[in-house]
């Protein structure tokens, strides 16, 4: 006798084993299964049957694997560069208000410029970067 | 036969117009789309949830869990205003490329 239960029960297992996560998305997965094999049930299939269509039709574990882990890089990718400009951001503004003290309060210009002109371009690619992050983000 | 390249980029137009309305959930979105087109747009329909969740990270559309008529846990799909924004952006990409095509057809320019 065809058990429905034990039967997604294994199908979960084979796609944990093969790295997808539980409760999201699996958890939604499952429904989804169930979901088709009710309405495989309805057009006239035996439970089995009704079973090994909708698992055929939800996908290989490897195959779903690799396209959310596509999803997650790209999440990661992004935000890593909107990462990158804020620090970039904030090692300019490092650069630039001591050099603007120094010119301030010692009146030592060259140590100023130096200040200044490594600090601004720093910040302007750390703007940059971090505006190309965000607006790839959307993309 | 659609050539999968297609499928795949009509994956997201597609989602964003079914969730503009009203709230979805992924099975009932893959059996709108595969009744609207005659069964002859087939997505593999595990493929529809990496879709999904980028379009979630992406914030272009948010998720809650809800339950469904028998009592399971289901996960609903709505679309932020983003999702509208990138909606429309994509109606106007796909209207000038059947525009041209209808076009180079007929051998008009648009």
């Amino acid at each position: 006798m065809f058990d429905l239960e034990a039967a997604i029960a294994g199908w979960r297992m084979q796609m944990l084993a093969a790295g997808i996560k539980t409760p999201v998305p699996l958890d939604e997965l499952e429904f989804h299964v169930r979901e088709e094999i009710e309405r495989q049930v309805k057009s006239g299939l035996n439970t089995p049957q009704a079973f090994a269509a909708a698992v055929q039709q939800i996908g290989q574990a490897n195959a779903l694997k690799q396209e959310f882990e596509k999803a997650e890089r790209t999440f990661m990718k992004r935000t890593l560069i909107i990462l990158a400009g804020i620090l970039g951001v904030l090692l300019g503004m490092a650069l630039i208000m001591p050099a603007a003290h120094l010119y301030k309060e010692q009146g030592m210009m060259h140590n100023a410029v130096v200040g200044f002109s490594w600090g601004i371009p720093i910040v302007l690619f750390g703007v940059g970067t971090a505006v190309f992050g965000l607006k790839r983000r959307k993309a | 036969m659609i050539r999968k390249e297609l499928v795949a980029a009509s994956a997201e137009p597609m989602i964003l117009s079914l969730l503009a309305r009203g709230e979805g959930y992924g099975y009932a979105i893959i059996q709108e789309v595969k009744a609207r087109s005659g069964g002859k747009l087939q997505w593999t329909d595990g493929m529809l949830y990496p879709v999904l969740h980028r379009m979630e990270t992406r914030g272009l559309i948010k998720s809650r869990w809800g339950e469904s008529e028998t009592g399971r846990k289901r996960k609903y799909y709505s679309l932020k205003k983003d999702g509208k924004l990138a909606m429309s952006q994509h109606h106007e990409q796909w209207s000038l490329v059947q525009s041209v095509l209808a076009g180079l057809q007929k051998g008009q320019y648009v």
